[in-house]
């Protein structure tokens, strides 16, 4: 069950387009699976919507217009066919991943193994820079960390625990500097999810802590 | 070619966005079933100029509330199929298009110097592989080799990446603690983290 929602402020700055794109996407990608921020969501769109309609209209007569008619109409009509969702695959194992992220498997890099039961499969989003799916298998756990900037988190399958709190599909986590912790899986199939950081993690206890000069390291 | 506009043109001035919706979802259908260029005419007309103004309020640049609005009436011509009048006004439809496209638009106006590598921020520690069962455990680096990273360091750089990066200190503390000079400090450290880079090469 779904615990854990944007905020309705950033909902609303989602609808309203003023919010970075990393953050959009990881809401759209909440929205997908909870009906309950998209129904949200919805209203808010509707209540913009007026705007658009209560706008005062720019002059149609802009010789612009015409052009942009005539070209747009000359395009032929894209086919939308309902296609094979793609899906993200792992060791023989296939996940179902929300619609706004179906774009990106493609991009999704091979699996590699960070530390022990977790792994990683990098993604590339094109303009909006780059993302993870990460994969705790049961028993795994990423080292207790904090974050030096922002850390957006979409548990795509499965449920893990923080230290902070318990999580389940659908769940929508940000994380900052004011939060320490380490997700752990000790769901019998493990968790699936996909997190987009902005700056690197800062590892925050014992042995673990030998990391953060490879953090810094490639980020000057 | 342009058959319908100055017909059109009264509708946007008549204003009564209610009253038009209907008639906007019914010119949607027909531009989705018969690509029927007088029905998008219709469209446009209403919306195309309402999007501009919206836009440019929204990006404050001429060039690029244009942009927007081309390609979010591109996307009512090319999809048209997929407006459905049972979840919502024409309007609403084409606004959440509208500021997808806006989306889109500050991903590629995104400063590149902000992006980012993976890599920066998962310090990768293994091998790509192209088949995980392949995977030995020895090829597998674990924290106790990263710690052996570390005892490979000389024992100058290596107090000082520990007091920097695993105790928190920073540069002039550690430089005031071991009462050297500051860039003595930064040098050993940059060093130390070259070292670092250099061993995890030779180990891949």
């Amino acid at each position: 069950m779904i615990n854990y929602h944007p905020t309705d402020k950033q909902l609303q700055q989602f609808a309203e387009g003023n919010i970075s794109p990393a953050l959009a996407l990881v809401i759209s990608a909440h929205c997908d699976v909870c009906s309950q921020c998209q129904e949200k969501v919805d209203d808010i769109n509707i209540e913009l919507s007026s705007v658009i309609e209560n706008v005062r209209a720019h002059d149609f007569k802009d010789p612009a217009f015409e052009k942009m008619l005539a070209d747009i109409m000359h395009l032929p009509v894209i086919d939308t066919k309902p296609v094979v969702a793609p899906r993200i695959e792992l060791d023989g194992r296939f996940f179902d991943v929300p619609r706004p992220l179906q774009r990106f498997v493609k991009n999704t890099g091979n699996w590699s193994r960070l530390l022990g039961k977790v792994w990683q499969a990098p993604v590339d989003l094109g303009d909006a820079g780059m993302a993870n799916f990460i994969y705790m298998e049961k028993g795994g756990r990423v080292p207790e960390h904090t974050h030096k900037g922002t850390e957006l988190t979409l548990v795509v399958d499965g449920e893990f625990s923080d230290g902070l709190a318990d999580y389940d599909s659908g769940d929508f986590i940000i994380m900052d500097n004011e939060h320490i912790h380490s997700p752990h899986s000790n769901a019998v199939e493990g968790c699936l999810v996909f997190s987009i950081v902005d700056k690197p993690l800062h590892f925050t206890s014992g042995i673990a802590r030998l990391l953060n000069p490879f953090s810094h390291l490639f980020f000057k | 070619m342009l058959v319908g506009i100055s017909l059109e043109n009264k509708l946007q001035n008549t204003g009564k966005p209610k009253d038009c919706a209907d008639e906007m979802s019914q010119a949607l259908l027909e531009v989705a079933s018969q690509r029927c260029q007088r029905s998008y005419s219709k469209i446009f007309g209403y919306f195309a100029p309402r999007l501009r103004s919206y836009a440019l309020k929204q990006m404050g640049n001429e060039a690029l509330a244009m942009e927007m609005v081309q390609d979010t009436m591109t996307n009512v011509w090319q999809k048209a199929h997929l407006f459905n009048a049972e979840k919502g006004s024409p309007s609403t439809w084409i606004f959440t298009i509208a500021r997808n496209i806006r989306f889109d638009m500050l991903r590629k106006l995104k400063n590149r110097k902000e992006d980012i590598c993976s890599d920066d921020l998962w310090p990768v520690l293994c091998e790509q592989t192209p088949d995980q069962n392949e995977v030995s455990l020895e090829e597998q680096v674990t924290l106790e080799q990263v710690n052996q990273l570390f005892n490979n360091l000389p024992e100058k750089q290596r107090a000082v990446i520990e007091a920097i990066y695993v105790d928190g200190k920073s540069q002039q503390e550690v430089a005031d603690e071991l009462a050297i000079p500051l860039g003595t400090v930064k040098s050993r450290t940059r060093l130390a983290l070259q070292r670092l880079k250099d061993m995890l090469e030779d180990h891949d």
